[in-house]
């Protein structure tokens, strides 16, 4: 593990801060539905979980992560850079013609492992990857980032029985929870819940934490992977789309809206405050 | 390979011989069976997976295993796998450039009566839209064997349709020195030629034969590879001829015809074209296929009339 939850509140404050700068810098991205995940990625790529060796991004050394919701994937892209996958010159090059990083990641970048953009397939494409892994023997794990809005697509509810069936406990699918689709709420909209259920109805494990909370995430991980339950697990982690500028938060508008001038500033010191709480 | 045996089966033993070898070769069934595949199964349950009928969930977990290093076959009908699998295909397949073999059982009318949900009949339309996927159609075992071939030898993403029933064997052994062209002549004509493909292959001879007792002879061309089609070996292939005639047992609206007409026009080459085809609705006759065939217009006859009513006009 290594690091402590503070190291992880710093981290997670600088890729906030990374990410809206490259989205405002290129004006284009999904703000909101990158900083909900951020906890959840910083976990995984720091605490352990997803292992891989710093420096080389060559797909034999590493385990396997797909961001399902692809538009969120921007997330990984400071910690793509922090962990020497990519330069931290690529951030101003964000969404430019001359710069690798794109608004959805797709394997042209290294280590990431899926094309982004299109919902309810990558949890199959994971389940492929997790499947490959056991018949080879190889101690490789396959995580899977969904949105909870994507959870409508039925090709999800294809693999949840395919990767029980073929009791893949190396995949890990991760649920960001933060309740919003484009129009709305989800519940109100078309309920998703009894959503730990509707998992382990279909064979899986599930476990529903505080998905802005290190030592909840933490837990939830070190349980999943420690556990030899022959079953794949699901993390359902409840999340606060646009977590970090406050009047961002919970409000399904800004998936498409862009911040004017003064949003703009409001937003960098409210970062900014985080990055000193963090640090603090 | 007995030439008794019917494509898929065909495919499959080829598989199986190149599985048994290497262990990264996988084989994805959607629920669809063949004889060939229970012996696949039996001698190499760990490289079998069913994934049932679920096609997206097949093709995303076609995508995971190919992208870890695995050869993969997906196995189903052919009018789910293409139409159900269009954005997987091109989004998990295309876009992140996999070697996936697409196989699919039943092309065009194959599966006679069971109506137009089950036909095949506009795949190779919007199929051939997927950037990088080479669609190929065998007419007989010869040439699905020669593919089979060619898909574990150099894997690419690629739509093999396969035939339902039994067809005769057209190649007597000719079929690999073809397969690179994507196409091969199989009869020659003087003014006029059928390009074709799979079952309507077989029809092209038939026709060509009705219309040698007519001292008409007419050119057979199996376009077995309709994706992509390399212009310089079209035009050389059709060079003798002046009048073309494009026969599928698909909608006309953008399919193999139209594949055939692009390219001649891109290569700014001057042809007089029919295409014959099926019409542009679906298919709820009863009767079989070749009873549905001459309802559309494509009875052995029908065509007949129509290359010997289009040689006359285009040759006055």
């Amino acid at each position: 593990m290594g690091s402590s939850y503070a190291d992880l509140e710093q981290k997670a404050a600088w890729i906030r801060h990374q990410v809206f700068e490259m989205y405002v810098a290129a004006k284009r991205g999904h703000l909101v539905s990158s900083l909900s995940l951020t906890e959840i990625l910083v976990t995984l790529y720091y605490g352990g979980f997803y292992r891989y060796e710093r420096g080389n991004p060559s797909p034999d050394r590493r385990d396997r992560l797909v961001v399902s919701k692809g538009h969120g994937a921007t997330t990984l892209y400071p910690i793509l850079a922090d962990i020497g996958f990519i330069e931290a010159s690529e951030f101003d090059r964000y969404a430019q013609a001359d710069g690798i990083l794109r608004m959805h990641a797709d394997p042209s970048i290294p280590g990431i492992d899926s094309v982004g953009g299109s919902l309810g397939q990558g949890l199959g494409l994971a389940a492929g990857f997790a499947l490959a892994a056991k018949r080879d023997g190889i101690d490789r794990r396959a995580f899977a980032i969904l949105g909870d809005a994507e959870l409508y697509e039925g090709s999800i509810w294809e693999t949840a029985i395919f990767a029980a069936h073929n009791e893949l406990d190396n995949l890990v699918a991760v649920v960001d929870r933060n309740r919003l689709a484009i129009l709305g709420e989800t519940e109100t909209l078309l309920r998703l819940e009894p959503l730990e259920e509707k998992f382990r109805s279909f064979g899986w494990a599930a476990v529903t934490v505080d998905g802005h909370s290190f030592e909840a995430l933490h837990g939830a991980f070190e349980e999943t992977l420690s556990r030899p339950a022959r079953v794949p697990t699901v993390v359902i982690a409840d999340t606060i789309k646009g977590r970090g500028i406050s009047f961002m938060e919970n409000d399904h508008e800004w998936h498409t809206r862009f911040p004017n001038a003064d949003q703009i500033e409001r937003a960098r010191t409210e970062l900014s405050a985080y990055t000193l709480r963090a640090e603090g | 390979m007995s030439v008794h045996a019917i494509q898929r089966d065909a495919f499959i033993n080829e598989i199986t011989e190149a599985a048994l070898q290497d262990r990264d070769v996988y084989f994805i069934s959607a629920d669809m069976g063949a004889v060939a595949l229970d012996a696949y199964r039996e001698k190499l349950p760990d490289q079998f997976v069913f994934s049932g009928i679920s096609e997206q969930n097949t093709i995303d977990v076609a995508a995971g295993l190919a992208a870890s290093g695995k050869r993969v076959y997906t196995y189903a009908m052919a009018s789910f796998i293409t139409a159900r699998c269009y954005e997987p295909l091109r989004y998990m397949v295309g876009m992140m450039s996999l070697p996936i073999t697409v196989l699919g059982v039943g092309v065009g009318l194959g599966y006679e009566d069971a109506g137009p949900a089950h036909n095949t009949t506009e795949d190779i339309a919007f199929m051939r839209t997927l950037h990088g996927i080479e669609i190929l159609s065998p007419a007989d075992v010869e040439s699905s064997v020669e593919i089979a071939r060619l898909t574990y030898r150099d894997p690419g993403f690629r739509y093999i349709r396969l035939e339902r029933p039994k067809l005769p064997e057209v190649y007597g052994g000719r079929f690999a020195e073809a397969l690179p062209r994507g196409m091969c002549t199989l009869a020659e004509g003087d003014e006029t030629c059928i390009v074709a493909s799979g079952f309507m292959l077989h029809r092209a001879l038939e026709v060509a034969r009705e219309l040698k007792r007519d001292g008409l002879r007419i050119g057979v061309i199996d376009l077995f590879r309709s994706t992509p089609i390399d212009g310089s070996v079209l035009l050389a292939e059709l060079s003798p001829y002046r009048n073309v005639v494009t026969l599928e047992e698909q909608a006309l609206a953008a399919g193999m015809g139209s594949a055939v007409v692009e390219v001649l026009a891109d290569e700014g080459e001057h042809k007089n074209v029919l295409r014959l085809g099926l019409p542009g609705r679906y298919l709820f006759e009863n009767g079989g296929r070749d009873y549905i065939l001459s309802q559309c217009g494509l009875g052995v006859a029908q065509i007949a009339d129509r290359v010997r009513a289009f040689a006359a006009t285009e040759s006055a």
